[in-house]
């Protein structure tokens, strides 16, 4: 079934709060009581310390606390955690060097936090962090994964002596390699999917608030989901969980920054623990830039065999992977699971293998950016298939389209082992060139050309997995309170996505309860659920289906309350009521008049277990470039989805529109660079372009629902497809325009300069 | 310490502060007016954005004293006698031009401030008029419709 967007739908519920500036963000819980940490961070990529003197910070004024990993060791904190490791083609573990909350006897990137000080205000306490005395002693370092693992590179740790931290590898490599002999026409394309910053426009901060009489400190922090970071809090601090309190309001962005724990986490909790006063750490944005987890820095070499008839015999990466200075959080996810799980893409591809090489570097440790490898990888593959299609004169639609995995075909199991469950490509593609007017393109290159403007148009069919997450099951507490409404508490933490919003409209939806009367509280401390946070595009589906689980559940707990308030034995419940004869009674008529004790006696709890899917689409982009100045204008872009079942058309919008800009940022602005000494020169908005209003004029979006049997709700998930599709429809378009001239690859960001060059030929 | 005197959102202030003290941290720390957010500190991200005597002003740019006896307004103070929303505020929500909310407060300010100054902009005046105010999760596409719903609707106002 076929969706048009209609978006004559109630404003969110959290709009009021956020457009009226009255919103809770982390920074806005910092008491007039509080004190302040700031953080002495490592000017050198790469260094010994021999000496960390604070005696003259001690003394300055209003300085409580200057706090050194001695007193962190001594305190039981263990570094960052990193919670998913594999291991090696050898069948060894990987090396794992978990971050030290601060250094020790070395640091590894500049921005590395070396000691932390706390004082009565954000100024006391940075005047005295100026004074400590850090003595370095500078070594040579390494910023590019490649050099890093030759011989005589800069060792970063002793236990990983050529600096690699996992050699990956997975499929049957010789069955590849018998095919790759045997094929008539192979492509080779290797692809540079550059650093980025994630950059939500909340910096990163901490709030903690110990209360001595029973020993537990509450932490505010911007977070995916509560389990998810108290578990990773209470691996960095080794504090009982009992003893930390998370609470999540308004957290502004994630992107996949915030599931986990870093260093400033335990400066704060301890400080306040140790002090008996609130403490507030309040990151710059160039603090942010300095130490966020980076994301994406990955380097995939692609090859592709094919038979003479255009069919796809065999698909094989060497990834160079990079984990920055330490393994922090997800980088091996990302480097491993991410990068292979739909490596075939949208393909029926009988041979496909993958080995990727994770590599310790001076930089900044990697994790999680919107996507985290799946974008990346179809990225490689969707620029490999356009590729290889002109290398080898085929019609690149007429290539996909030869080699989709056919509808009848699900659930199809990868070269792999990935099992897909449900994706009709040639249905998605079919409508994307008829809404992107693909007969008339060839007469718009031919007007541009007369304009003396280089026109391109490029697609991407692709596919990507929706998280399972780490949690077996996803729960939702439901409670009717004495105000008469319903509060949700759920785990997952939202971040902009709309949690409100569409878990109040699955409520209407199936109980007709009115949505306005209901509240979600993302974790909530005093409930003890299982569950996940947001991450994997997961939140709708997987929360979404425990609340399509208590809808069900509902009706059964309040039927016998229901009977009593109709006078009656036995009720039956359908369309938003319970029903006796020729009675009923609606929901919200069974709670008003049901006495507020009555309805807390309820237990009422939603779950359900979501396994993994696969949100789809074919995205088209087309471009114009002026190749007097190599600017690459947006003409238009069309973004057919196959997200499963849609709940909110608007929420949805939004998050195609927020992802398609983001992968445009990828596409022609953002980097992240490192000079090679290790200092980065991208430490600001003036230097890391952000895409700004009107980069993008306009996105056609639709979906097509292609229902999932993996879930309750049928839905596949929205957070991450828009960046997945963007940037090969996007880099497929600038190679369309180029290709005339000669320019057949070319790495992001297409900048003014870049493409300028290639078009110029300098 | 310096004494500053100024009106925020029609209220007189008068308050004792260090010298160096910037807009932004007597609006969020002395004031607890915390709907105007610090987002960078380059004034390149535009989430502080107040009007200060009915111009945009970036509020961690400007050292408090520079708005002595100057008249600002922020977020807070955008709301009609009976706290029903700005036209621009509840542009925003209709078009959905707001996800996490950081930015919206500084965006709300400018577009406020782009329309006294400009109450018929054309696309390329809304491009020029919010460059100064980054969002990461909407791709701005709404954010452009917000306006141009909230300069129709201000314009109706005043006909």
């Amino acid at each position: 079934m076929s969706t048009t967007v209609n978006l004559a739908q109630p404003a969110r519920k959290e709009d009021a709060r956020l457009v009226s500036g009255t919103g809770a963000f982390t920074s806005d819980h910092v008491t007039p009581d509080a004190l302040h940490l700031a953080v002495v961070r490592s000017v050198h990529a790469h260094a010994r310390l021999r000496a960390v003197d604070i005696s003259q910070a001690a003394q300055a004024p209003g300085v409580h606390w200057v706090i050194t990993a001695q007193d962190l060791d001594a305190a039981g904190v263990q570094g960052i955690p990193t919670p998913y490791t594999v291991k090696n083609q050898d069948g060894s573990d990987q090396r794992v060097v978990r971050m030290p909350a601060l250094a020790r006897e070395a640091v590894h990137f500049v921005g590395q936090p070396i000691v932390f000080v706390v004082a009565d205000t954000p100024w006391q306490a940075q005047d005295a962090a100026e004074l400590v005395m850090v003595d370095y002693e500078p070594l040579e370092a390494v910023v590019d994964p490649r050099a890093a693992v030759q011989p005589g590179a800069p060792v970063l740790h002793a236990q990983a002596p050529n600096n690699l931290s996992a050699h990956f590898a997975v499929g049957d490599a010789a069955a590849v390699q018998a095919v790759f002999d045997q094929a008539p026409l192979v492509s080779r394309l290797t692809v540079n999917s550059q650093r980025l910053m994630g950059v939500p426009m909340e910096p990163r901060a901490v709030v903690a608030r110990h209360d001595a009489a029973t020993g537990v400190t509450t932490v505010y922090s911007p977070s995916q989901g509560i389990n998810g970071l108290k578990g990773f809090l209470t691996a960095l601090t080794g504090l009982p969980a009992e003893q930390l309190r998370l609470e999540n309001h308004d957290v502004g962005g994630s992107f996949g920054l915030r599931s986990g724990a870093y260093s400033e986490h335990a400066g704060v909790i301890f400080a306040s623990r140790r002090l008996g006063k609130p403490v507030a750490w309040v990151g710059s944005r160039s603090e942010s830039f300095l130490s966020d987890w980076h994301g994406r820095a990955l380097s995939l070499e692609g090859e592709i065999a094919l038979d003479r008839s255009g069919r796809m015999l065999a698909i094989r990466f060497t990834d160079w992977v990079e984990v920055g200075a330490y393994n922090a959080m997800m980088s091996t996810f990302i480097g491993t699971r991410n990068l292979s799980i739909t490596m075939g893409g949208v393909y029926d591809v009988g041979a496909l293998c993958m080995q990727s090489r994770m590599v310790y570097t001076n930089t900044t440790p990697m994790s999680a950016y919107r996507g985290a490898g799946r974008p990346d990888i179809a990225y490689a593959i969707e620029r490999l298939v356009d590729f290889a299609a002109h290398e080898h004169g085929f019609d690149p639609v007429a290539l996909r389209r030869q080699n989709f995995i056919t509808p009848e075909a699900f659930p199809y199991k990868t070269a792999l082992g990935t099992v897909y469950d449900r994706c009709e490509s040639e249905r998605l593609m079919n409508r994307a060139l008829q809404v992107a007017d693909h007969a008339g393109f060839e007469q718009r290159r031919q007007a541009a050309a007369q304009r003396g403007r280089l026109r391109g148009l490029g697609l991407s069919t692709f596919l990507e997995s929706s998280g399972a997450g780490g949690a077996p099951k996803d729960q939702v507490r439901a409670r009717f309170g004495a105000d008469g409404r319903l509060t949700l508490f759920g785990v997952t933490g939202p971040s902009g996505q709309g949690h409100e919003t569409s878990f109040a409209q699955i409520i209407a939806t199936h109980l007709g309860w009115p949505p306005e009367r209901v509240n979600y509280r993302a974790s909530d401390p005093a409930e003890q659920l299982v569950g996940n946070g947001t991450g994997g595009s997961r939140s709708l589906y997987g929360a979404g289906s425990a609340i399509a689980n208590l809808c069900q559940r509902i009706p059964e707990v309040l039927a016998s309350q229901a009977a009593s308030l109709l006078g009656v034995a036995q009720v039956t419940w359908s369309q938003g009521a319970w029903h006796a004869g020729d009675r009923s009674l609606s929901l919200a008529d069974c709670i008003d008049q049901t006495p507020a004790e009555r309805r807390s006696q309820w237990d009422l709890l939603g779950e359900a277990t979501s396994g993994v899917t696969y949100p789809n689409g074919c995205h088209v982009a087309e471009v114009e470039i002026d190749p007097q100045t190599g600017t690459t204008e947006l003409i238009q872009y069309v973004a057919i989805d196959d997200l499963g079942k849609v709940i909110s058309p608007q929420l949805v919008q939004g998050q195609v529109h927020g992802g398609v800009v983001q992968g445009w940022g990828q596409a022609f602005c953002e980097q992240v660079v490192y000079d090679e000494s290790g200092q980065l020169l991208t430490g600001s908005f003036m230097d890391y372009a952000l895409p700004r209003l009107g980069d993008v004029q306009r996105i056609v979006n639709e979906t097509i629902e292609v229902p999932t049997t993996l879930n309750l709700l049928g839905s596949k998930g929205v957070g991450e497809s828009g960046c997945t599709g963007s940037l090969p429809a996007l880099a497929n378009a600038v190679m369309s325009a180029l290709r005339p001239h000669g320019v057949n690859a070319m790495d992001m960001p297409f900048t003014p300069e870049k493409v300028w060059r290639a078009v110029q030929g300098r | 310490m310096q004494t500053l005197n100024l009106r925020v959102n029609g209220q007189p202030i008068r308050l004792d502060l260090d010298e160096r003290t910037l807009l932004v941290d007597v609006l969020r720390q002395h004031l607890g007016l915390t709907g105007t957010h610090v987002g960078c500190d380059t004034t390149q991200c535009g989430c502080c954005t107040v009007l200060m005597n009915g111009r945009n002003v970036k509020a961690c740019t400007v050292l408090a004293v520079q708005a002595q006896d100057a008249e600002v307004t922020t977020i807070e103070g955008l709301a009609g006698p009976q706290g029903q929303p700005h036209p621009v505020q509840e542009a925003f929500s209709q078009c959905h031009a707001l996800q996490c909310g950081f930015c919206t407060p500084g965006m709300v300010m400018a577009t406020v401030g782009l329309l006294q100054a400009c109450p018929r902009p054309t696309r390329e005046q809304i491009v020029e008029g919010l460059e100064g105010n980054l969002c990461r999760c909407t791709g701005y596409l709404n954010i452009a419709k917000a306006v141009e719903q909230a300069a129709q609707t201000l314009g109706e106002g005043q006909a």
